[in-house]
């Protein structure tokens, strides 16, 4: 791509706002409004669940509602009114064609750019699960990808063929008590994506699942389970986006990663949900626990996630280093304009000896935003020789944002060595001046320098998901300058 | 134009009223507290800047041999522009104590040309000794120079290698690293006579915990 081409690739977005705003008009299955245990029951039935999985959603119903919505995020949380949601959602299944996919689907998907056929795309060739609304609609490459025994498909499947797998570490990672939302999640969770892959396998392709919340008055509880064997190594990748609507919608997801022994797994995630207009109406709540657990020695998970979209973030993905010898990264560049909100960092618990880990987090704030850091590094008494490095810059844009920094670290360990920095700052006058005098403009060089600044960890995404997390910065940014 | 110059020394066991300092345009301040071995105590200092062109200085160190527990808690606010704050406490932890070091910079929406720096150190010698650093930083205005550094670790090996191959013994060669590591903290100290007492008594405290 010459300069020419990239720069009017750069105008073209920069000239449009949330692109992914539109409705698709298919007919659609829901359940009625509110939550209770018919619902739970009825969303058990509808996808044909064992007892079992029943019984973990009602145990889960239980738990949740004796628990109280978290406030301690520095958050402007709007109440939210947990009976005026719809739980499920789906696409008519047409009954003259049960097996192809709704070409309305298939165009929505084409719309954003995700391949649902199978077919080479720009960087290689990538499986993707697409999930609209509460169930997945596509799984791409399963044949190719079952050959060398990964299975990747929808989880409700994965309940109904792998059983004895989804038992076995469903809730494994994230026990069902373990937080407000990650209980509402596992009473009521819809469909997401199930990943096993073998001992010894390096899965050939990136896996990505691509989350699209459609109909209104609904929220999104999607779940996805990853196991990585030992030895296995696998690349994922996580996209979703929503439509512009005055409301706000709720999405709840819980990620779980297993990392056996000397396995490796890169979660990389571009989140684009709707953020609500230029005055704060509306737009995603995005209330989402990931986590993961390097199990066996020398394990290793790597997140990087870009955080663009939602009107509030709410989102710490951590891990659990429990396998000597593990390590963990945690890469992220997390942007808020106008009015959104972002509270979103990492947890690394070192648990093994000589695990280490390391945490760097860009975040951006413009207009009236507010983006906070939040992270935990637990040194437990085990953790001998472990070493935590956490970096942590901001860049204020505008003179009403807000950008936050809570760190804590907790060490009982002679050995372990925890370092944190955080630095706080704009973009200089002297670096625009500079862009301004060779011709940029200002919006285009607001764009080039946070580019720049967020680098380390757009450097650390799939080549694809770089190319889209570049774009997506810029157009969050539209309107902050001048 | 006031001028405030506080030292704690914090060596009997007793809790410090909370320190509130607020400071007018282009008033200066210096707080400086030690707390010694033996000692469990609650050390809440609050810093409000209410006129332009003030600065406050706060160190502290701690030094805890046994079953300690010693709470750190500063809360500096910047609420009017062009002010200057400095935290920097540095610390080590023997025995079983528990330490912990709640730090907090806030500056208000308006506050432009605000410095605000914090550092916290800190040494765990001990299996069962525990540190908790919380520093935090809440941060509304966009022209500003914000940075905190936090550590926890031991002491390094390699100097300690280094002194000992020129004939160091090893109990020296760590107390020397520790006052090195605590050293700057007392920089702040005007008075030499006082610094030096103050050194002196330091150094006691370092000799005892080994």
């Amino acid at each position: 791509m010459d300069i020419q081409e990239e720069n009017k690739i750069i105008k073209d977005f920069t000239s449009q706002e949330y692109k992914e705003g539109f409705v698709t008009d298919v007919e659609q299955v829901f359940v009625p409004k509110g939550l209770n245990e018919d619902i739970i029951r009825t969303i058990s039935r509808l996808k044909e669940e064992p007892q079992w999985l029943l019984d973990f959603r009602l145990d889960a119903f239980r738990r949740w509602q004796k628990m109280p919505m978290p406030t301690w995020g520095h958050l402007d949380m709007p109440e939210i009114d947990f009976q005026d949601i719809i739980y499920y959602a789906a696409p008519k299944k047409d009954k003259d064609r049960p097996k192809e996919i709704d070409p309305e689907l298939e165009k929505t998907f084409e719309k954003l750019g995700i391949p649902i056929r199978e077919r080479e795309a720009l960087a290689g060739v990538v499986a993707v699960d697409a999930v609209f609304d509460s169930v997945s609609v596509a799984t791409t490459f399963r044949k190719t990808l079952a050959e060398k025994g990964i299975i990747f498909c929808p989880f409700s499947e994965a309940v109904r063929e792998h059983g004895d797998l989804v038992r076995k570490y469903l809730a494994s990672v994230v026990p069902v008590g373990d937080n407000f939302y990650a209980a509402l999640n596992s009473a009521v969770f819809s469909d997401g994506s199930f990943c096993y892959i073998p001992k010894g396998v390096k899965c050939p392709m990136d896996l990505s699942s691509y989350f699209r919340i459609n109909a209104s008055g609904t929220g999104q509880f999607e779940r996805t389970l990853i196991v990585a064997e030992e030895g296995s190594s696998l690349s994922y990748m996580e996209g979703c986006t929503a439509p512009m609507r005055d409301e706000n919608q709720l999405h709840a997801a819980v990620v779980e990663i297993v990392v056996e022994k000397d396995a490796d797994v890169r979660y990389s995630t571009v989140q684009n949900w709707y953020p609500g207009d230029a005055m704060g109406r509306g737009g995603i709540l995005n209330l989402v626990t990931k986590r993961g657990i390097c199990k066996g020695e020398g394990a290793h998970l790597s997140w990087t996630q870009v955080e663009t979209g939602s009107a509030i973030t709410w989102k710490y993905p951590s891990t659990i280093l429990k396998g000597d010898y593990s390590s963990s990264e945690f890469y992220s560049v997390a942007v808020t304009n106008n009015y959104q909100q972002a509270d979103t960092g990492t947890k690394m618990i070192h648990i093994g000896r000589g695990t280490r880990s390391r945490i760097v987090s860009k975040g951006i704030s413009a207009g009236h935003s507010q983006n906070s850091y939040r992270g935990l590094v637990k040194m437990l008494p085990g953790a001998t020789g472990a070493r935590n490095f956490s970096q942590c810059d901001s860049l204020l844009i505008g003179s009403d944002c807000g950008a936050h920094t809570f760190p804590d670290i907790q060490s009982a360990n002679p050995d372990a060595v925890v370092e944190h920095e955080a630095t706080t700052s704009k973009i200089s006058e002297d670096q625009l001046f500079y862009c301004n005098q060779r011709g940029i403009d200002p919006e285009d060089a607001v764009g080039l320098i946070v580019n720049g600044y967020a680098k380390e960890v757009l450097s650390r995404l799939p080549m694809e998901f770089a190319v889209e997390a570049q774009k997506l910065l810029q157009v969050s940014l539209e309107g902050s300058v001048g | 134009m006031k001028e405030y110059r506080r030292i704690y020394v914090v060596d009997s066991p007793e809790s410090l009223p909370e320190d509130h300092i607020v400071l007018g345009a282009g008033e200066k301040a210096s707080v400086t507290f030690l707390v010694f071995p033996g000692v469990s105590v609650d050390i809440p200092v609050a810093v409000d800047f209410t006129g332009e062109g003030a600065e406050v200085s706060l160190r502290g160190i701690y030094v805890c041999k046994g079953g300690e527990k010693v709470n750190i808690r500063t809360d500096v606010r910047h609420n009017v522009p062009g002010c200057v704050s400095d935290q920097l406490v540095n610390g080590i932890a023997a025995g079983d104590a528990h330490v912990t070091f709640n730090g907090k910079i806030v500056v208000a929406h308006g506050a432009q040309k605000t410095q605000a720096y914090q550092s916290n150190h800190n040494v765990v010698l001990s299996a069962s000794a525990k540190v908790d650093t919380k520093p935090q930083l809440e941060i509304y205005a966009d022209d500003v120079k914000c940075s905190h550094g936090a550590t926890v670790g031991s002491l390094n090996e390699d100097e300690q290698f280094y002194m000992r191959s020129r004939g160091i013994p090893e109990a020296e060669a760590k107390v020397l690293q520790m006052i090195s590591f605590l050293a700057p903290v007392l920089d702040d100290i005007e008075d030499a006579s006082r610094k030096e007492e103050l050194s002196a008594k330091v150094e006691e405290a370092i000799r005892s915990i080994l």
